[in-house]
């Protein structure tokens, strides 16, 4: 939650880094929290920031 | 003043005459009028080294880590935010209560140096200091200079959270009241209004400036792991790189390892010579602790978890 919140402070966009808790037995939980994370990220784009330098 | 750095040095004389203490750690006159300098005294003889005053900025509770196994007692003198250091240490096991001698001293702030350098002559020879409230009086040999407190000191001065030494066995001088601590948080509120365009851009431009001096790092009272993950070369966590990403990964990883444990001293903010805001960060989480976790500053009061070692079941679960 602390690291989520410093991300976003130095300018990551909200929602780039997801967390979740997650059980081994939870299978279900695991695959709908993937698509979520899929869908968002594709919905941002390709991460740009700290991206410059690298070719 | 002069009063203070009286008493403080009968303190470490008797300390060290009565074989209490082999070492006293506290400030000295440095070459510079405005500046001071960490002083190791180990005999009575010495003590005249020892000094106070707006000057003393410096962090003294570092100092402690490198003598937590050597022979023999130290006494270290400190303001009130480090103290809250020396608890810290204490509470991480770092240091042990009876080896060492807190002479703690109540700070009506720190000036910083660069800005009364300026307007002081090179040569001038420093008199006296006195304190008058909202304001600073240096005498010097070439005249008396006033320096108001809320242009003149340090940031971290003027939101003091302790301006008593939260731990000590002696205490020099008298104990001086709380002020503006309700605003410590100011400058972090008003970079979260920003958008986050203008965030990363204010972030990035003061990153790209990060030289990975590391000052930040070594000055830090709770940086003391034996191995550092920035200096580590198998497995190399953190490239040595320095450009833009790796600073960004440097400063975002240094912030979150302090995190929950940063006594909020405001030496890394101090030290760093490029005049990177790192205390903005650091504030940051301390910030976010307070609003979700209601923790006190780390090292405002002994027996303290740190924020990220205790687990209650009322905590805020956002990854649930």
């Amino acid at each position: 939650m602390l690291l989520k919140r410093l991300l976003e402070y130095v300018g990551f966009e909200p929602g780039r880094l997801t967390a979740r808790w997650i059980s081994a037995s939870e299978g279900a939980k695991f695959a709908s929290t993937m698509d979520e994370v899929t869908e968002k990220i594709k919905s941002l784009g390709p991460n740009t920031k700290m991206r410059d330098e690298i070719l | 003043m002069m009063n203070l750095t009286k008493q403080i040095r009968e303190q470490a004389k008797k300390l060290l005459e009565e074989k209490k203490v082999d070492l006293v750690i506290g400030f000295g006159q440095g070459t510079e009028l405005a500046r001071t300098t960490p002083v190791f005294i180990d005999s009575p003889e010495g003590v005249s080294a020892l000094t106070w005053g707006p000057f003393c900025a410096n962090n003294l509770a570092k100092y402690l880590i490198d003598y937590k196994n050597a022979p023999g007692n130290v006494a270290v003198v400190v303001k009130g935010c480090d103290s809250r250091s020396v608890i810290r240490l204490l509470d991480d096991n770092q240091i042990s209560r009876d080896k060492i001698v807190v002479i703690g001293v109540p700070c009506a702030g720190q000036l910083e140096w660069q800005k009364v350098a300026d307007e002081i002559k090179p040569d001038a020879a420093l008199k006296e200091t006195v304190d008058n409230g909202d304001s600073f009086v240096v005498k010097t040999s070439t005249g008396d200079h006033t320096f108001n407190k809320k242009d003149y000191m340090l940031h971290r001065c003027l939101v003091c959270e302790n301006p008593n030494p939260v731990i000590a066995d002696f205490t020099i001088g008298e104990e001086l009241p709380v002020k503006n601590y309700a605003e410590r948080f100011a400058e972090v509120e008003e970079l979260e209004q920003l958008g986050l365009e203008e965030k990363s851009a204010y972030w990035d431009k003061q990153f790209s400036r990060c030289l990975r001096c590391y000052a930040c790092r070594n000055v830090c009272s709770v940086c003391t792991c034996a191995l550092c993950v920035f200096d580590q070369m198998k497995p190399m966590w953190v490239s040595k790189r320095t450009n833009l990403s790796e600073n960004t990964v440097f400063h975002i990883t240094r912030a979150f390892h302090v995190a929950g444990r940063c006594v909020d001293c405001g030496e890394c903010d101090r030290v760093c010579p490029m005049d990177i805001p790192i205390r903005k960060l650091n504030q940051k989480i301390h910030k976010d602790l307070k609003d979700l976790f209601d923790s006190p500053t780390p090292g405002s009061k002994q027996g303290l978890l740190s924020a990220l070692g205790e687990f209650s079941l009322g905590d805020p679960e956002e990854f649930m």
